[in-house]
């Protein structure tokens, strides 16, 4: 990298005809021309220009006339939205699983804003801000865990579980802590869950993120909905779970929302409506496609698109958050909700709502996004495949202003 | 980690019907075949519509994750034949339409992520190589000098012993490795023996040392490098730094490099006839790839791409392609930077390659059985009967594409997407989910 400054220095002193690369000589005005603009929060879906300016949204109109100094962009065929929030991954790659750092799977698939879920615990935390969030170009929040230690400790130890010294550590970084996460935890108690949601209030009214684990008999998902989550906290893995759990032949693990006749349970229509998030978290085992098809048949849609990035769920049936929202589209779950749950929804929950939307001078992190047509396959967890003729694909991210990622080179000027 | 894959199985476990279950005595003797896909194989001069058939691992249990394949693990190729019954396999991947070809090897990378060091040495710009590799049809990456003699077990450790992707190493003759300019400024902490030494001792891991970023009108580094690849018998890759004035490029390849040597970043440098910072392969006043680096490359020097953050130019590679000149190899140098940048992955400059006029089957052979042969792995990169099954699967697409690098653009009315990446027999990238089941019931041996 210092080489390659290096080179570009003799490169800019050599040859003064040359274009630098373009990340490091970006105008400060930008107009996205003629795209179809999905921004849920200002409920536009249709052709609009899109004019940015020193890292802010100027102006979003029909028809805007290019500024003497803007770089147009023509997003003809493409959707403009917000940059998506992945509200649930994992980007800290030294708390020794070897999860990806953010930058390298966020931008490449729109994602501009990253909630990492967990990985990171009070005491870890300061090493996540000093080598992930303060170095990444993604803007990243984090869930903080319940355990000190986060993923690189034990999990299951309820003495490293401190709600007073991760709530400390939320309030000394209120800009990057939105909330705090229970993980993994097998034992039936809800000892994780009440300390968390004690750390949520003592932070000041903070959202817990819960993967409800698997205890034998398993934790009653209706008390966890309806009697411990506040409006606001967010069950993730909503597709995962198992049906069979809670009959009285199961011998534990974690209830699905659906039951085993494929009905949602009432007590998950109940919760949705007093305000808990239920956030698809797919992963590596937490997806079941015919819970989702259940659910939303019968009018149970899931409010954020989170992915549960990882090691593992990147190579698997996951891979991506426009894959788990073209999945999604698949299911016939329209467009625009499908963003949604990956723009403005995710911004509220986080209670971030400067994020998530289009609104004139809300900072400029917009995505470019396609559809390709064609025969694609999405699966889950239980090999069980679906077929589909759209797939989602990031042509272009723009964070701050400033492009990121662009796949086809469309912000490069056409050769001459 | 241990402790959180037994998590991970106890609430596998909790959700009956996630469990896998494994088919015992199975009569079947294929893992998988791939069925009607277009095979490109270059060693074996093939291409042409062929099925393929994987046999079994002798240990083919799922695999972990988060850890490398021992070669009990690794499935090998049974059989390349024109109809190979489907009937015979456990799983079934329909390749039609699809190009099948070796997993792709890529030269140039830089996977020594970590927490305590800088830069591309156990630093957070390092990538762990799965998540980059196996989604862009990568089964081979060699890390390009991120760890010295001091640091390879580090790295061994951290990286190679935790990664799926096959990941081999060129020493970089800085005993750090590459943590910053001023380690590799250093010329002190070049020491031919000590590098030579610890690629001999691990010389299943170690296939070449390199240079890097070096900035001095001053051969030592270079003959240094060489000193410890003519000690280790391995050949060295070289970044060519920069200098005031520079190096001439005629005496690093006719005079210094032995056949075999490797000269990456080959279509970067200063592409004009200024006398400083690196000299450029295509003479900018004529547009043609100058004669001694055509005579080089006759006698053996390679040339590959290692197109990086700023090291590839159209105004080198759009006149060398368009004369005839192919780089040996095509690799990526992928970093933080570069993959967010015009690089950004092996099938997009194998794709831009193909859109300044190089055909697809010699793109496939410099990005598998080209650079198989330049680290002496030439159990790589093909699919000979009895080789490991490394093998990706990509469609082609058409459509309007742009390529772009930092100084220009062009159209390209094809782009390669990866569809599937097997290693050593494990399917372990699956786009859309072409093959029946989708996750293998494994044969128990």
């Amino acid at each position: 990298m210092q080489r390659t400054l290096l080179m570009l220095g003799l490169v800019l002193l050599l040859l003064p005809g040359l274009t630098l690369g373009q990340r490091r000589n970006q105008p400060s005005s930008i107009l996205i021309k003629g795209g179809h603009v999905i921004d849920p929060k200002n409920n536009i879906n249709e052709v609009m220009d899109v004019a940015i300016r020193d890292g802010k949204i100027e102006n979003v109109a029909k028809q805007i006339e290019p500024a003497p100094d803007s770089k147009v962009i023509d997003a003809r065929g493409m959707y403009v939205t917000p940059g998506l929030i992945d509200m649930h991954g994992h980007f800290f790659p030294n708390a020794g699983r070897g999860d990806p750092a953010p930058d390298v799977l966020t931008l490449r698939s729109g994602v501009t804003t990253a909630v990492d879920a967990g990985s990171s615990g009070w005491r870890t935390f300061p090493d996540f801000k000093r080598e992930i969030i303060d170095e990444s170009t993604t803007r990243v929040f984090a869930f903080l865990n319940i355990v000190g230690n986060g993923f690189s400790g034990n999990e299951q130890d309820t003495a490293d579980m401190n709600a007073k010294l991760a709530a400390d550590m939320a309030l000394k970084h209120k800009d990057n802590i939105v909330g705090f996460k229970v993980a993994h935890y097998i034992r039936r108690d809800w000892i994780p869950i009440d300390g968390a949601i004690e750390a949520g209030e003592l932070a000041g009214g903070l959202p817990v993120m819960v993967d409800f684990g698997s205890a034998r008999p398993a934790l009653s998902l209706e008390e966890l909905l309806l009697e411990k989550f506040r409006p606001g906290d967010i069950y993730t893995h909503v597709f995962g779970g198992n049906a069979a759990v809670g009959s009285p032949v199961s011998p534990g693990g974690r209830e699905a929302v659906v039951d085993q006749e494929g009905n949602v349970k009432p007590f998950a229509f109940k919760a949705q409506q007093r305000g808990v998030i239920f956030d698809v978290g797919f992963g590596g085992a937490s997806f079941d496609i015919n819970y989702a098809m259940q659910a939303m048949k019968h009018g149970f849609y899931p409010n954020t698109m989170g992915t549960d990035m990882n090691y593992h769920s990147f190579n698997g049936a996951m891979k991506n958050i426009l894959n788990v929202m073209s999945t999604f589209l698949t299911l016939g779950m329209d467009l625009s909700s499908v963003i949604e749950g990956a723009t403005w929804k995710p911004a509220q929950v986080i209670n971030h709502e400067e994020l998530g939307h289009l609104s004139k001078g809300a900072v400029a992190d917009v995505a470019l996004l396609s559809i390709r047509e064609g025969d694609f396959g999405f699966w889950d967890r239980e090999d069980y495949k679906i077929k589909g003729n759209q797939k989602l694909e990031c042509q272009l991210t723009i964070r701050e202003g400033r492009v990121v990622y662009d796949f086809n080179g469309i912000s490069i000027p056409d050769p001459e | 980690m241990v402790r959180y894959l037994a998590i991970l199985l106890s609430v596998l476990a909790g959700a009956t019907s996630a469990v896998r279950a494994q088919v015992s005595a199975s009569a079947k003797p294929y893992q998988i075949v791939i069925k009607g896909g277009h095979v490109i194989d270059p060693k074996n001069g093939i291409n042409a519509v062929m099925d393929i058939a994987i046999a079994p691992a002798l240990d083919m249990q799922p695999l972990a994750w988060g850890q490398a394949l021992s070669p009990d693990q690794e499935g090998r190729i049974a059989m390349i034949a024109e109809n190979i019954d489907p009937g015979l396999a456990v799983q079934v991947v329909d390749a039609k339409g699809l190009y099948v070809v070796p997993g792709l090897v890529d030269i140039h990378s830089h996977n020594f992520w970590g927490h305590d060091g800088e830069r591309q040495m156990n630093g957070p710009r390092g990538l762990p190589p799965d998540g980059f590799t196996f989604r862009s049809g990568v089964t081979t990456v060699v890390d390009a000098g991120g760890s010295g003699w001091r640091t390879f077990p580090l790295f061994r450790e951290q990286t190679i012993e935790r990664s799926q992707t096959r990941v081999l190493a060129m020493l970089n003759i800085v005993g750090e490795g590459m943590r910053g300019s001023r380690y590799e400024q250093n010329i002190t902490d070049m020491d031919p023996d000590s590098t030579a030494k610890v690629a001999r001792t691990h010389d299943d891991l170690i296939v070449g040392i390199k240079l890097a970023h070096f900035s001095g009108h001053d051969w030592t580094p270079t003959d240094r490098a060489l000193a410890a690849g003519r000690l280790a018998d391995i050949p060295i890759m070289v970044d060519f730094g920069s200098a005031k004035p520079y190096l001439p490029l005629e005496t690093l390849f006719l005079e210094k490099f032995r056949p075999g040597d490797i000269y990456t970043h080959c279509f970067g440098g200063n592409s004009s006839t200024s006398p400083d910072g690196r000299e450029s392969i295509v003479d900018v006043t004529t547009n043609k790839v100058k004669l001694y680096v055509l005579e080089a490359q006759k006698r053996g020097v390679v040339f590959d791409v290692g197109f990086g953050g700023a090291s590839f130019l159209f105004a080198q590679g759009t006149p060398a392609i368009a004369g005839g000149f192919y780089p040996n190899s095509i690799s990526t140098d992928i970093h933080v930077e570069s993959m967010n940048n015009a690089m950004k992955d092996m099938p997009n400059i194998m794709s831009l390659f193909m859109a300044m006029g190089m055909p697809l089957e010699a793109v496939i052979a410099a990005s598998t059985w080209h650079p198989a042969q330049e680290i002496n792995r030439s159990e790589l990169g093909n699919l000979s009967v009895g080789a490991v099954a490394d093998i990706a699967l990509f469609r082609l697409v058409e459509g309007d594409f742009g390529f772009w690098a930092r100084d220009g653009k062009i159209a390209g009315r094809q782009r390669l997407f990866t569809e599937m990446t097997l290693r050593g027999g494990h399917i372990v990238y699956n786009l859309n989910g072409r093959v029946d089941p989708i996750n293998a019931k494994y044969i128990s041996n």
